[in-house]
């Protein structure tokens, strides 16, 4: 027993030893002399900082002042449903999406408790449904079940189809208002909360974590870029082109169908989410980390690659129904564009970052 | 030689490995149980990619998987108190095994390690002492075992170490400090040493430390003079620091602290079970001898087990080609952490009468899991290209041709396409060949 106590003992001591020395050691090089500009150091709090504070906070706030701007001409339609105040609507209806849009790529944190994205963007819209719930005149806008009788997709449809100012004014006209105010204020309600959320809590603890293991604010931005790139091949490009369904075409699953505004929709997504990767421009973006790992010419590809996924979306028109008999070529062209971004950000990108695209957490080796 | 491994020795080790294997695999299923990945793994996935000969192994659906996931604790927990230890073994051996052999997507090199050691248990008299097996039958009672049965766990973990460091002895590891180089920003988060993790000389410094301790630690292990130091500051230090560094590795870094710990002599194990139980002394000498059949046949069964250990590792030498981009013998050989591989693929489904084509969303199919590992896998992509072109065939699409467009990023060079997009893989045969619709690698 001594004798074993002896060599546990000593070996304590060792243990005790080399951790002086490592601590010593990283002393010496972190905190004791000034270090300002680490050779090959990122600053991942000032990301994070910069991602919350001048990205995300912003991005939410405006879709909420577009989101008031949108009820009171919502309102202004629904006292005088008429074709002039249907236009104005529009404007403004258009523009609300477009801010959905800047935060559709943020689905973590308060966004994901919320379900956020599921409650204001599910498409395609389920009319049935929705007509179902204005008949009956009863409806709970609260359970996940009605995610696809609401939100942007379910005003697309109640507002802008082609029998919808009639519809305003028939028989269940009064139910059908009602209705539409409601989802506009669940909508603003949810802006509010997400809002509030990033505000109130979820700001410190985003900034706080550098991680870079599943379940960590990289992780989520990474595996985000990853999830919306695969959403604008998948349901606002591809399948209602018919790219899964053998040449089928799905014109009714277009993302702001009623309003012909899938491409601008789509558009403005990729743009969001290049800004989002560079970080807006401020030297402190994903990019930027990318760029301080020796990853320049990667880097460089990503941005060359985004802006020309941006201008083969741009080649064409909306409304998309429509370019989806007519501009074939072109929108095969932006199908492949975007497909070699996301295998850009899904492959080199993650690889580079050692992030790991998917949410599940499992062990590895 | 033979006679030497023959000599009796305390039982004290095996008792040791018998409590703290238990203990840690009770542990483990509960930490499996809690993070809810047994409906994760085995109950969600509506495809499970099953291994070559193991096509019958299919998972028993939520009421099943727990129930045998409730019968692995069980097992453990007799294990520990070495109650009916030789059913308890068999059982939890063929159970953990099961289980491992329903998804290639689960597989880790820590698993196939337990399979190896509960299936190394069941041979060996780890009960005879200190169990309530010997309380409730007094006559079990062996004090002294043959030195081969602690001796073949040691062998094992010998082993596993070896492989390990020879895997690591590639260009990639040693000269470009690569996987490293990549993961290490990734922890800058830690205290105190996070600041260093963008510096080139700690990936080496990781890099070629790793490959020494895996090459060299089992023989400071066995050296008598070395051994505390070996166990107390290498193992110890070395594990804890990857737990710490690499905490996505979950339970290996205790597995490997759990058996390495074997290596220590009966007299110290005994020491530290007198010290646990208050006993003195190791009590009367009971030898315990295996019955005369068995023991003419053990060594021949050992034996064979341990060619096979060591030609399995060895199998890649077989194929041609680079190891990490086709992985054509990459499992079951003890390669832990050893690269950076990461792809994306996008499948399409053909009707060769029509000319109709139907692009594949992997999400309808599988786990965000099973997609990014298939993603690198060859034999995973032409599984799944093989239940695709059977899903197709039920929607009506008549004789399915599957195509599939793969990019992969190895070691952080940049993706490049890792399948030959004109190959029906559908029609590209399930078997132990080489790959011949991998695009070969080629240094960029």
């Amino acid at each position: 027993m001594i004798k074993l106590n002896r060599k546990m003992a000593a070996a304590a001591a060792t243990v005790l030893a080399v951790a002086t020395f490592v601590i010593a050691c990283s002393k010496g090089g972190g905190g004791g002399t000034p270090e300002p500009t680490n050779p090959t150091g990122f600053d991942k709090t000032a990301m994070l900082t910069n991602y919350a504070d001048a990205l995300i906070i912003p991005a939410y706030t405006n879709l909420q002042t577009q989101a008031t701007a949108l009820e009171t001409s919502v309102n202004t339609f629904l006292a005088t449903p008429n074709a002039t105040t249907q236009a104005a609507l529009k404007t403004v209806f258009k523009d609300t999406y477009l801010r959905f849009e800047d935060v559709s790529v943020d689905q973590f944190g308060p966004a994901e408790t919320a379900l956020f994205n599921n409650f204001v963007n599910t498409f395609p819209t389920d009319s049935a449904v929705i007509e179902g719930n204005i008949l009956r005149g009863t409806y709970d806008l609260s359970a996940n079940a009605s995610i696809s009788q609401q939100g942007l997709p379910a005003l697309d449809y109640l507002l802008f189809n082609p029998h919808a100012v009639t519809d305003f004014t028939g028989t269940t006209a009064t139910n059908r208002k009602k209705y539409v105010q409601d989802i506009v204020s669940a909508m603003k309600t949810r802006v509010s909360t997400v809002l509030n959320g990033w505000k109130n809590t979820y700001r410190a603890t985003f900034i706080a974590n550098t991680r870079s293991d599943s379940g960590s604010p990289i992780a989520f931005l990474i595996n985000q870029f990853a999830f919306e790139m695969d959403q604008l091949k998948g349901p606002r490009i591809g399948w209602p082109f018919g790219k899964q369904s053998g040449g089928t075409q799905y014109p009714n699953n277009t993302e702001g169908f009623n309003t012909g505004i899938s491409v601008a929709l789509a558009t403005e997504n990729l743009t969001a989410l290049k800004n989002m990767y560079n970080g807006g421009g401020s030297g402190k973006g994903m990019s930027d980390y990318v760029v301080s790992l020796s990853k320049q010419t990667l880097n460089s590809d990503v941005m060359a690659q985004f802006d020309k996924a941006l201008s083969a979306l741009r080649a064409v028109p909306d409304p998309y129904t429509t370019s989806m008999t007519t501009k074939k070529p072109e929108i095969e062209a932006a199908y492949r564009e975007i497909q070699i971004l996301l295998t850009l950000i899904k492959t080199d990108v993650a690889s580079a970052t050692g992030v790991r695209i998917t949410y599940q957490d499992t062990d590895g080796d | 030689m033979f006679k030497q491994l023959q000599r009796p020795v305390s039982i004290a080790p095996l008792v040791t490995f018998r409590i703290l294997f238990g203990l840690m695999m009770l542990a483990g299923t509960i930490r499996f149980w809690a993070n809810g990945w047994i409906t994760q793994q085995y109950v969600a996935p509506k495809f499970y990619f099953t291994y070559m000969g193991f096509e019958w192994v299919h998972p028993f659906g939520a009421m099943g998987m727990h129930v045998i996931f409730g019968l692995i604790a069980l097992c453990t927990a007799l294990i520990i108190l070495g109650l009916f230890y030789r059913l308890a073994t068999m059982l939890f051996f063929v159970a953990f095994t099961y289980v491992e052999l329903i998804d290639v997507t689960n597989y880790l090199n820590h698993y196939y390690f337990i399979s190896l050691v509960s299936f190394l248990l069941i041979w060996l008299p780890a009960n005879r002492y200190l169990s309530l097996d010997v309380r409730i039958w007094p006559k079990l009672k062996r004090t002294q075992v043959p030195l081969w049965t602690i001796g073949i766990i040691r062998l094992q973990v010998g082993i596993v170490y070896f492989f390990a460091g020879i895997a690591k002895l590639n260009p990639d590891w040693l000269l470009q400090a690569i996987p490293m180089k990549i993961w290490l920003p990734a922890k800058s988060h830690l205290p105190i040493v996070g600041a260093l993790m963008y510096k080139t000389w700690v990936a080496y410094l990781f890099s070629w430390f790793g490959a020494v301790y895996d090459l060299f630690i089992a023989f400071f292990l066995i050296n008598r003079k070395t051994r505390p130091i070996a166990y107390y500051i290498f193992v110890l230090g070395f594990h804890i620091s990857t737990a710490i560094f690499f905490p996505g590795i979950g339970m290996f870094p205790y597995v490997m602290m759990v058996c390495s710990f074997a290596f220590f002599s009966s007299t110290y194990h005994q020491k530290l079970l007198n010290y646990f139980t208050g006993n003195t002394g190791i009590g009367r000498r009971l030898i315990y001898h295996y019955p005369m059949q068995l023991e003419m046949v053990l060594p021949l069964i050992f034996g064979l087990y341990f060619l096979v250990q060591i030609a399995v590792p060895m199998r890649y030498l077989a194929y041609p080609g680079h190891l990490f981009w086709y992985e054509e013998g990459y499992r079951f050989s003890w390669r832990v952490m050893l690269m950076e591989k990461s792809g994306n693929t996008f499948f399409t489904v053909k009707e060769p009468s029509t000319g109709k084509s139907y692009e594949v969303d992997n999400r309808e199919f599988l786990t965000p899991l099973q997609d990014k590992m298939m993603s690198t896998q060859p034999d995973m992509i032409l599984r799944y290209a093989h239940h695709l072109a059977d899903v197709y065939a039920q929607r009506g699409i008549k004789e399915p041709a599957v195509y599939a467009q793969v990019y992969v990023a190895l070691n952080g060079e940049r993706s490049r396409p890792f399948v030959d997009t004109t190959v029906n893989m559908a029609a590209q045969p399930l078997n132990w060949r080489h790959y011949s619709w991998v695009l070969p690698y080629s240094k960029p």
